[in-house]
């Protein structure tokens, strides 16, 4: 019978865009903590890094102008395998998985191309009036 | 966490911009206004340090990449220092690496600038 454990789980309700990236990053932190990985653990790296541009994405364009509903965060480990879920209640989101990595002068547009690339999975969908984004990679 | 940034001009007139904390999408405007100060005296040379950068995310290494075209734009040049391991990913990564030769040192990066 297959394992289904799950031994590491965090929560979050995310208003702001630092205080946000700040949770992010100490959910990983706790993460690190509870699985025993380190901080030069690659995989685990490359889960951050994705998990910071989608929040950052999220947390700047997932909110209507003129409202500030937070976003819900979650984030598990399950299976020696990281997934991460976001839900906001900004505008659906367009051609998201498909944009291509810029040119070397380009200041803007990396970060979903990064995300893509450092993933297992990014998934994207629109659900109702709420953007659902999980992210999952194998450590 | 903001991203604290300090610089200092070196004997040889090279400005090292030195921030602290995560360069990421909250971080960056306080980087472009510190490159924004190095560019106001002629012709450029700047060091980032990145030492005390503990997380790089693509906004933060699009206001690198403003610095070297607007220290460029000046005629000067810039170099960057002490990466780690996340950052020179990240670098790696979107290949800018190819664009940014980075040097393990400041003191390394100062060396023949």
């Amino acid at each position: 019978m297959a394992s289904h454990s799950k031994p590491f789980e965090f929560n979050a309700t995310l208003s702001h865009l630092d205080e946000g990236l700040d949770t992010l990053h100490e959910s990983i932190k706790q993460l690190r903590k509870s699985t025993g990985r380190g901080e030069d653990d690659r995989n685990l790296m490359h889960f951050e890094i994705a998990l910071a541009e989608i929040g950052a994405n999220v947390l700047t364009h997932g909110r209507p102008a003129g409202t500030d509903p937070p976003v819900e965060y979650r984030l598990w480990v399950e299976d020696d395998t990281a997934h991460a879920l976001f839900v906001d209640g900004g505008p659906p989101v367009d051609e998201v998985l498909s944009r291509a990595m810029p040119d070397a002068t380009s200041e803007e547009g990396r970060g979903l191309p990064m995300a893509r690339w450092l993933l297992d999975e990014l998934l994207y969908k629109r659900d109702g009036e709420v953007n659902r984004w999980r992210l999952v990679k194998r450590l | 966490m903001s991203l604290e940034v300090q610089s200092r001009q070196i004997d040889n007139g090279v400005t090292v911009v030195a921030p602290t904390g995560r360069l990421d999408v909250a971080g960056a405007p306080a980087l472009k206004d510190a490159i924004g100060e190095a560019v106001k005296n002629g012709k450029p040379r700047v060091v980032i340090d990145l030492e005390g950068v503990s997380f790089v995310d693509s906004t933060g290494l699009g206001s690198v990449i403003s610095a070297l075209k607007q220290i460029r734009s000046s005629q000067g040049d810039l170099r960057l220092a002490a990466p780690n391991q996340q950052v020179r990913v990240v670098l790696e990564l979107t290949t800018l690496d190819r664009v940014f030769p980075y040097y393990a040192t400041v003191e390394e990066a100062l060396t023949g600038f």
